[in-house]
């Protein structure tokens, strides 16, 4: 049985960085339009510990993204430099979307696997039943 | 989930195995190995329960992360699966100890 149960402490930790990601995707996406804001890019890496089971995956550190601010021009803007220009935000929603979309399969994959783990142990159970 | 219930299994797990080891004491140690597997196994079986009931109160009440739920509920439904199956089989094997004709 602990085959099954780290089985499924794996399954459930890529649940969990998915769901991390895709909390970052929804910032970006509602700070698509705040002037100055960079979007913030997650990482996965394999988790490290003693009472870890082996495989796990965590999120790492946020970085933000250093490509350069689209510069947008509008006078009236407060924030506007003399030039009429006032930094706006690296998101591109069309990298968001596919981001958030390969979130969501990555996440129904992760689920698929923790419900067959569920199903492959209830026939084991079955098996001994009989 | 009662949580009485997994209590009076972590106790089970606890105290049932005392007067059992002192029995499988002197005969041979392969007996009590057995008995010491069971013993382990029967612990195990209450931490899982007792992580379950315990990752339940923490998301209905704190709002903890429902996938460490949902991984607590799945390991605890399969440890009461496998043991409930356990038992239906040593009671099953005992009955028919006892159908024998003497």
């Amino acid at each position: 049985m602990t085959d099954f149960s780290s089985a499924l402490s794996v399954a459930a930790s890529g649940m969990r960085s998915q769901a991390e990601r895709i909390t970052h995707v929804s910032e970006n996406i509602a700070n698509a339009d705040t002037p100055g804001y960079r979007r913030k890019v997650v990482s996965f890496e394999p988790m490290r510990g003693f009472d870890q089971a082996q495989g796990m995956v965590q999120t790492g550190e946020v970085r933000l993204d250093r490509r350069e601010l689209p510069r947008i021009y509008d006078p009236g803007h407060p924030m506007a430099d003399e030039t009429g220009h006032y930094p706006g935000s690296n998101v591109d929603m069309v990298v968001e979307l596919s981001d958030a979309r390969e979130a969501q399969r990555s996440y129904e994959a992760n689920l698929r696997v923790f419900d067959q783990i569920r199903q492959m142990s209830s026939s084991l159970n079955d098996l001994l039943r009989r | 989930m009662d949580i009485r219930n997994s209590l009076a299994i972590a106790a089970y797990g606890q105290t049932g195995l005392r007067p059992q080891g002192q029995m499988l004491a002197d005969p041979s140690s392969g007996q009590m190995q057995a008995g010491q597997i069971f013993a382990n196994a029967v612990e195990r079986f209450g931490a899982t329960l007792a992580e379950g009931e315990a990752q339940s109160i923490a998301a209905m009440t704190t709002g903890a992360d429902p996938h460490a739920l949902v991984t607590a509920l799945a390991q605890t439904e399969l440890a009461v699966e496998t043991a409930v199956t356990v038992r239906d089989r040593v009671v099953e094997a005992y009955q028919e100890i006892l159908r024998m004709p003497v």
